[in-house]
């Protein structure tokens, strides 16, 4: 076709009119979550090989170094945790006997550990082991959990089925911590042989166990003989196979060649999901996308926060302003085809922590957007910097954005930069507005302390507030849940009068398998479980 | 002979070792701090000077060269940042996939390309021409990788003629391998395809009229071997030299075929590690690829020498 | 990068008659040219004939197919009117377009014209062409990228890089060829300066092949644009560009694929234009070719 005649029909079709009339916008409506089912009694076919088309390749295969969520998709498979999630988002005991007992000063955590249990090598695996990897995550220079399990004075094993962890100030969050990476045991014997390099050849307590890793290709796990419920694992082998394309994805869940896939594109998950062989399994994250403001980051995240002499920076009724503009329902619907959730606090709704108060929202409201900068002397439009990252998704939200604050009086101008270089410049504080997400912790502690409060390290807005430090300070010491809701909902409310950090939608994570296979689960934590799955017995032969 | 040879392998070894400063200096001028990009939006912050300490990054840039080229002179280009597993082993994973693809598409593109450039030449003026010039003309216009995609979308999802994407090694399976390969070669070849076309079509033609192909025409030999042992073979010259400066595009093409394919090539892991400031592993793959492509042109100018004798003599100025 | 045909030496003036006439005989340097005009004029004139601001979101009314009312070829995921910005994106691709052909002039031709005159320069310079040549722009791109955050600018830079090598062999074989001639050995001994003889006599008579170097890099450049800005190393949303249409295009491929198909013919018909045009310039400028019909 050639380009005049493009034009033609195009001008053509202009001038008459009726051609195709605007088609409306159909919405999907609400998504509820779906964590798959477990197996149950449901007739499985023994063995086989299960291939999992992963979308991010993960970094080091060692639970104190590892910094990729997708870590943990392939570890969960092969390295069990003290504690893990159940499909209602409670910590149960996994390699622990039961929920650790806290004195009641809160300083002393005693963790009852099972026994009769053999890693993948072979070795026994007990509270000194459990003590081995513990202090591993503690004194480790490249060590990603140091800050997760807290201020810890000593581990010891008094006994074969006990580990007992003293603390300097009473730490809450650690149960939520050892029900992540921190809480996966390695084998102390396999530490011993490979040192920092543990990573290259994994062995923990798994229903697999680690075979190889093809860089940028694959990895492969076979079926552990050792494990202790070895009765319920039911498939030889499974290969997680690499496959950053989100299409690609997509297209190999529906040509077979993969048997379940992981963050599935909003854009594709309609498509799937009307496949008859397809099953969608969602779970909305406990983490969240946001806008950080930089109110006073000069010299670096961590350093003593100093005035910024933008409007922006300095007067809370201008960030109210932005807040307000932002049609963070649209938004979702537009960007990711209604699959993901507005959010407007650090706390996700489906958390225990969560509360009428966490779960409160800003309106949209361009009108008093634009009263609020009349009131704070600021001229419309007023030009504000955001910076992104350059996948896909970000800039697409991003030029939504911009579309949405633009009814508020706010002239937003997008820099895309390359991821690596974000952080650097997120870090250095050389920006205006970031938008940058968090993956998200179950204890809500992980959510905002290391963001908001004066000084801490990830701090990157520079933000401080000597109330919410002190909020946040007290929820960290209290043990009990209801309390511990009520304070953060408190939290929420300083968040939401000052506006640090925009909270803008919270992902689903979107997980597509064949019904050919069962028991595959996602549980609040979005880690793809695949160690109980297995083939069904297949109706057409 | 042997001058010339000496000559060249000694330019090749200067080019190199010219790359490889460039690669390490604009490796460290990049923004983004590697400790930061391994540890990851996720970071404890408190961390990442520890971890830049352990990867040597304190040192002063001459000591880092000089450690790194003293390594890679033995074939070991350290441990990737990110991973942990040592880059040989990536390059030994990745390097396959890259040089299979090539190799196909230029295959592909050699088979298409002198098919249609010898059809071009002989039917001069007629419609068998017009179609290969079309055909040249249009893989010289259209962006291949968007061809590639529709394919993907038409080809393999919709209509299930090939996979979609992901590799299989021709080693383990051979006729799978080859067919997981297929489309994506197909598409990386098509460029280079219609410049093979365009290269035997002139060619042909200049042999096919010049003075002495008439002079054997009229003494009685057939038109088909004209064709074939005159013209083919003066085509062969020209399209050798194509081949070898093309297969050195080719692996750098062969970035964004394996990215729409998902294929574990060294496109793939180039642009990965770059994104993750990956630095052992995009020093060792920046100039694996400059190497690949300067023994290539080398071999294409020996090959040279061999089909052509007149080029031992003017050669260097090639 | 298609080799280029040596081309004889001309004396400029009386030659571009016989050239002009020679393409408007030729009907696909004819096509070409018509079809370089249409898209030269859409660019040039996208801010007027587009409809709506190319980065214009539009949240009531995405995926419209093309034809639809106000929406001559459809909109985005959006809601953005495709028609604006395969308009604007042309703009921006010959941007890039033209931008890398100067780049590549500005710093390949002295090079080339030097290197083929003095003989202990042509060392450094075809070392220094080699290392380029074999250094994958993408690498390249990538950095500068990173250094710079993307852009036309950006992507100008990476892909005149990748073809200065090139321009630099051009230059510098015509150079050579020239540095025998008769009129150069004459200049030689009337002791005109090296000055006066590249500048005033190798460079008017190595114009025809620069120009028809151009014309190989245009297309080039237009493509490798649209596989830059594919990757995400080019030009930065929300600035329009083909190649991130493609990219875009791609993430909602199995709900439709009409905003993807427009850019990709719009990229298609000005390298056909630029491919087309530069054949049949090539070949006007061949004298060797005089006695053969068009292509």
């Amino acid at each position: 076709m050639r380009r005049s005649r493009v034009l033609v029909i195009a001008t053509a079709a202009a001038t008459l009119a009726a051609c195709v009339p605007i088609q409306a916008v159909t919405s999907s409506g609400e998504h509820t979550d779906d964590f798959g089912t477990p197996l149950g009694d449901q007739r499985v076919q023994p063995g086989g090989e299960l291939v999992m088309g992963l979308s991010s390749e993960p970094d080091r295969l060692d639970p104190t170094t590892s910094s990729s969520l997708y870590t943990r998709y392939v570890m969960s498979s092969i390295c069990e945790k003290l504690y893990d999630l159940d499909s209602r988002g409670q910590v149960v005991p996994q390699l622990a006997g039961a929920l650790p007992t806290i004195s009641p000063d809160g300083l002393t955590v005693t963790i009852p550990v099972r026994t009769g249990i053999k890693f993948a090598d072979g070795a026994p695996f007990d509270a000194a082991a459990v003590r081995t990897s513990l202090n591993r995550h503690l004194t480790l220079k490249t060590s990603q959990r140091a800050s997760e399990i807290g201020p810890i004075e000593s581990i010891e094993a008094p006994g074969p089925d006990t580990v007992v962890i003293r603390y300097k100030r009473p730490f809450a969050p650690i149960t939520a911590a050892l029900a992540d990476r921190a809480g996966m045991i390695m084998s102390p014997a396999a530490l011993a042989a490979k040192g920092d390099d543990f990573g290259d050849a994994p062995v923990c307590v798994g229903p697999f166990k680690f075979v190889r890793r093809i860089p940028q290709t694959s990895i492969e796990v076979t079926r552990d003989p050792l494990y202790h419920d070895a009765a319920k694992v039911h498939l030889d082998r499974i290969v997680y196979r690499i496959m950053q394309d989100a299409n690609s994805r997509a297209a190999n869940l529906r040509s077979g060649d993969v048997q379940v896939a992981d963050t599935i594109s909003p854009q594709d998950v309609d498509a799937l999901a009307k496949d008859k062989s397809l099953r969608v399994l969602q779970a909305g994250s406990l983490g969240y996308q946001g806008v950080t403001i930089n109110t006073g980051n000069v010299d670096g995240a961590g350093k003593p926060p100093k005035p910024i002499d933008t409007p922006l920076a300095r007067d809370p009724r201008v960030r109210e302003a932005f807040v307000l503009t932002v049609d963070r329902e649209t938004l979702v619907n537009t960007v990711f085809n209604n699959w993901f959730d507005a959010a407007c606090s650090p706390i996700a709704p489906q958390s225990p922590y969560a509360s009428t108060a966490s779960n409160a929202c800003q309106k949209f409201d361009p009108a008093r957007s634009r009263q609020l900068l009349a009131e704070a002397g600021v001229p419309i439009p007023y030009p504000v910097n955001l910076q992104v990252t350059n996948s896909q998704d970000q800039l697409r939200y991003a030029q939504a954005l911009q579309a949405s604050v633009a009814e508020g009086g706010f002239d937003l101008r997008i820099t895309p930069v390359e991821y690596s270089t974000l952080l650097d410049v997120q870090k250095r504080g050389d920006f205006e507005l970031l938008q940058l997400g968090w993956s998200g912790r179950i204890d809500p502690d992980g959510n905002m302390t290391r963001f908001l409060t004066t000084g801490a390290a990830a701090n990157y807005g520079g933000f401080s507030s000597k109330e919410l430090d002190d909020l946040l300070a007290q929820a960290s010491r209290v043990t009990d849940v209801k309390q511990r809701a009520e304070l953060y909902g408190r939290a929420v409310e300083v968040i939401q009068r000052q506006n640090p950090i925009v909270y803008t939608y919270r992902l689903r994570n979107l997980t597509v398998h064949t019904r050919r296979v069962a028991g595959v689960e996602v549980y609040s934590d979005g880690v793809v479980r695949l160690g109980k799955a297995a083939f069904v017995e297949s109706q057409e032969g | 002979m042997a001058r010339y040879l000496f000559h060249r392998l000694w330019q090749s070894a200067l080019t190199l070792v010219l790359a490889s400063i460039i690669v390490f200096i604009g490796v460290r001028a990049l923004p983004g701090d590697p400790a930061l990009a391994m540890a990851g939006e996720e970071a404890d912050p408190a961390t990442v000077a520890a971890v830049r300490a352990e990867l040597g990054l304190d040192e002063s840039i001459v000591v880092q060269y000089l450690k790194f080229m003293g390594n890679a002179v033995v074939g070991d280009f350290g441990k990737s940042i990110r991973t942990g597993t040592p880059v040989s082993e990536m390059l030994g994973a990745t390097l396959p996939v890259t040089i299979q693809l090539a190799i196909y598409a230029m295959l592909i593109a050699l088979l298409l390309g002198l098919a249609t450039g010898v059809v071009a030449a002989v039917f001069r003026g007629r419609w068998p021409e017009w179609t290969a010039n079309g055909f040249s003309l249009f893989a010289l216009s259209v962006p291949t990788f968007w061809l590639g995609i529709l394919a993907v979308l038409y080809l393999s999802v919709q209509l299930g003629w090939f996979p979609a994407s992901g590799y299989v090694s021709p080693f383990e399976h051979p006729l799978r391998g080859v067919y997981y390969l297929t489309l994506p070669a197909l598409i990386l070849g098509l460029t280079h395809a219609a410049v093979v076309q365009r290269q035997t079509r002139s060619s042909m033609v200049e042999t096919l009229t010049a003075d002495f192909v008439r002079t054997a025409r009229a003494k009685g030999l057939g038109r088909a071997a004209v064709i074939f042992r005159i013209g083919l073979r003066n085509s062969l010259i020209v399209v050798t030299t194509i081949v070898g400066l093309q297969l050195g595009g080719l692996i750098a093409g062969a970035v964004v075929t394996e990215r729409i394919f998902s294929l574990p090539g060294i496109g793939k892991l180039t642009l990965d590690s770059v994104f993750t400031r990956d630095y052992p592993v995009i020093q060792a793959v920046v100039l694996v690829i400059t190497a690949a492509y300067i023994v290539i042109n080398l071999l294409v100018d020996f090959l040279y020498t061999v089909i052509d004798p007149r080029m031992r003599v003017s050669g260097r100025t090639s | 990068m298609t080799a280029v045909d040596p081309v004889a030496p001309v004396a400029l003036g009386r030659v571009r008659g016989r050239v002009l006439r020679k393409l408007w005989h030729n009907p696909l340097g004819v096509v070409g040219g018509v079809l370089l005009l249409i898209v030269i004029v859409a660019g040039v004139f996208a801010p007027w004939l587009a409809p709506y601001p190319p980065s214009q979101v539009h949240f009531t009314t995405p995926f419209q197919q093309p034809f639809t009312v106000g929406f001559a070829l459809g909109t985005d995921d959006l809601g953005r009117d495709v028609l604006s910005r395969v308009l604007h994106g042309t703009r921006a691709s010959l941007e890039v377009g033209v931008l890398s052909v100067l780049l590549a002039v500005v710093v390949g031709v002295p090079l080339g014209l030097l290197a083929g005159y003095w003989r202990w320069l042509d060392a450094v310079v075809s070392r220094l062409a080699d290392v380029m040549l074999a250094f994958p722009f993408l690498i390249v791109a990538v950095g500068l990228a990173a250094i710079n955050g993307g852009g036309i600018g950006n992507a100008a830079i990476a892909l005149g890089i990748a073809n200065i090598p090139t321009m630099i062999r051009v230059v510098r074989a015509e150079t050579l060829r020239l540095k025998e001639s008769d009129f150069v050995l004459a200049a030689h001994t009337m002791d005109a300066g090296a000055g006066r003889i590249l500048g005033g006599h190798v460079l008017p008579n190595a114009l025809s092949a620069i120009i028809v170097q151009a014309t190989v890099i245009m297309p080039s450049a237009v493509l490798g644009e649209a596989i830059l800005s594919f990757l995400g190393l080019g030009i930065q949303p929300p600035d329009p560009s083909l190649g991130i249409m493609l990219s875009d295009a791609q993430q909602y491929l199995f709900r439709t694929v009409w905003p993807g198909v427009f850019p990709g013919i719009a990229i298609a018909l000005i390298c056909l234009g630029f491919n087309l045009f530069g054949d049949a310039l090539r070949d006007a400028l061949d004298p060797k070719t005089s006695h053969r019909e068009g292509r």
